[in-house]
């Protein structure tokens, strides 16, 4: 044994059990200390921004969600927004109550998948196997409303594709009935482990002042500076303006907290939820024709937006350009975690240890597709 | 004093005689500037709260010849969208980088010359790849790249046995 260690590089994923998708990290590791870390994409890349150019805006409202796998009615949303701001069209007042209703249970979803995932490289596995439990159930009454469990394809522009299935609404709220029960069950199991605090808290920080340099929104955002950097709030789009919710805010970012912060987004998800049951209208259109004649030939007006929402990991949006034919002449995707998948890892990952790197993929919230596209 | 868009507006205009704008949906503002304004516009914008950059993306205007790379800033205070555009030549791509001013930048840069072949000078990374390993063809997100024309090339079709040595079924 020499008394000088070697820098070793390691590298973790794209298959590793701690790695959210394919991607990979490249460390360069001293002991069990990060040196250097250069986040690899690319794994997942399957040009969608290229591909979307070669096809009729309504054949992309079926490609579009494959964009982020475990959240895919972002995708949905903003493409709609922006066709919709673009033609001019104004949605029917029901269609925004669904819109929000989907976004608001895969927000459920994706958190409890996160809260799953947080099991992983923490050894707490039970979490794992209660969550996607949990959330399978969601996936059940998405099967129910849109005949699909993953890829919905249900936020259409113009509106929503069908009007609610018979009951939907009292399933809906059995659910999350069941759901409420549960959560201080997840609260002893994950945020009072022991373990969870031993190996997150005063760890993987994100320091308040490098917030807006990075680029870093959502959770990661809201966590550091303790204001309700929120979309939903800041710039309400659907009809988020008229139900009461809480954004969770806190002042110091460790990975503890960003865990309670998902937990508390969860139950202001419930809240929301539990509101659109309430003011859902009873009747009424759920579409509107975008234009006249073939619904595939569409065409939309020349110009160019750029739309917005709050996903689960921060600010999610496309910057599409028209130029008045049938296909889109550009669109952009901004993934939100393309900040803390990328320049995050490079700065943020050096001086933590190589167990830790998975808690900044779980707690930051890092979806490998939306950063390949 | 700079929340609401008309003072947002008139700023710009007084500083850097900016008088079009367009304005697809409420708290959004896009505007064009110079090539040589871009950083001083970029570094005023943040100096106003716009401490966010949300994406730089470009567009390939091929009947033009010009690429438009276009920086979208967030103020998350007042909520405001702002997409400030400026014109490349196509057949010399070059710029400046703005790491000084938006550090999180760097990652888009690199994105953007990967995809497009925009040089920025000054951001030492934007050079390597990202996401197209081995790529050995023209930057793909440019309107005359033809993408079939480089799968049949470099990935064109094998040639497969379909003599078997044995017939199914035995005869």
């Amino acid at each position: 044994m020499t008394d000088k260690l070697k820098e070793v590089k390691l590298f973790l994923g794209p298959q590793h059990p701690g790695m959210h998708g394919n991607y990979s990290v490249h460390m360069y590791v001293d002991g069990d200390l990060i040196k250097k870390a250069r986040p690899m994409p690319g794994m997942l890349h399957r040009g969608f921004e290229k591909l979307m150019e070669r096809k009729l805006w309504m054949s992309n409202t079926a490609l579009i969600p494959r964009i982020c796998v475990i959240e895919p009615d972002i995708n949905e949303m903003v493409f709609a927004m922006g066709v919709e701001a673009l033609a001019g069209i104004e949605v029917p007042e029901k269609a925004h109550w669904i819109r929000m209703m989907i976004l608001e249970m895969a927000r459920v979803a994706t958190h409890l998948f996160a809260l799953g995932g947080i099991g992983g490289p923490t050894g707490i596995y039970t979490s794992m196997y209660w969550a996607v439990a949990e959330r399978d159930l969601i996936l059940d009454l998405f099967e129910k409303l849109t005949g699909a469990r993953v890829y919905h394809i249900f936020i259409m522009p113009g509106g929503v594709r069908k009007d609610l299935p018979e009951n939907f609404l009292d399933d809906l709220s059995t659910y999350l009935e069941s759901l409420e029960k549960k959560l201080p069950d997840f609260e002893e199991l994950l945020l009072k482990h022991p373990v969870i605090h031993a190996r997150t808290k005063d760890n993987i920080m994100l320091p308040k002042e490098v917030v807006h340099d990075l680029g870093v929104t959502g959770i990661g955002m809201r966590s550091a500076t303790g204001v309700a950097y929120d979309l939903r709030k800041v710039k309400p789009y659907a009809r988020y303006d008229q139900v009461e919710f809480d954004v969770p805010t806190a002042t110091y970012s460790d990975a503890l907290t960003r865990i309670h912060i998902k937990f508390a987004e969860i139950k202001q998800s419930i809240r929301i939820l539990k509101q659109v049951i309430e003011k859902m209208p009873a009747e009424g259109p759920v579409r509107v024709p975008i234009g006249t004649g073939n619904a595939l030939k569409i065409k939309v007006p020349a110009g160019m937006i750029y739309t917005a929402v709050e996903s689960t990991r921060g600010e999610y949006g496309y910057f599409i350009v028209s130029d008045g034919s049938d296909k889109p002449y550009r669109i952009a995707v901004r993934g939100a975690s393309y900040p803390q998948g990328l320049l995050g890892i490079e700065k943020y990952l050096p001086g933590t240890r190589i167990d830790d790197a998975p808690l900044w993929m779980d707690t930051m919230g890092v979806c490998s597709p939306e950063i390949d596209r | 004093m700079t929340n609401s868009m008309s003072n947002l507006k008139g700023l710009l205009n007084k500083h850097y005689q900016i008088s079009e704008f367009e304005e697809p949906i409420a708290m959004e503002l896009i505007f064009d500037v110079r090539n040589d304004q871009l950083l001083d516009v970029l570094a005023f914008m943040k100096s106003i709260g716009f401490g966010q950059l949300s994406l730089l993306t470009c567009i390939d205007w091929i009947e033009k010849n010009e690429f438009q790379l276009v920086y979208i800033l967030m103020n998350w205070d007042s909520g405001i969208h702002a997409l400030v555009r400026t014109a490349v030549d196509r057949d010399n791509p070059k710029f400046r980088t703005i790491e000084h001013i938006y550090p999180g930048v760097k990652y888009y840069e690199r994105d953007v010359h990967e995809f497009f072949g925009v040089e920025f000078d000054g951001n030492e990374d934007s050079f390597k790849h990202l996401f197209l390993e081995l790529w050995e063809a023209d930057r793909p997100m440019k309107k005359d790249f033809d993408p079939e024309a480089y799968s049949e090339k470099k990935y064109g079709m094998r040639k497969y046995r379909t003599e078997f040595p044995r017939k199914i079924g035995g005869e």
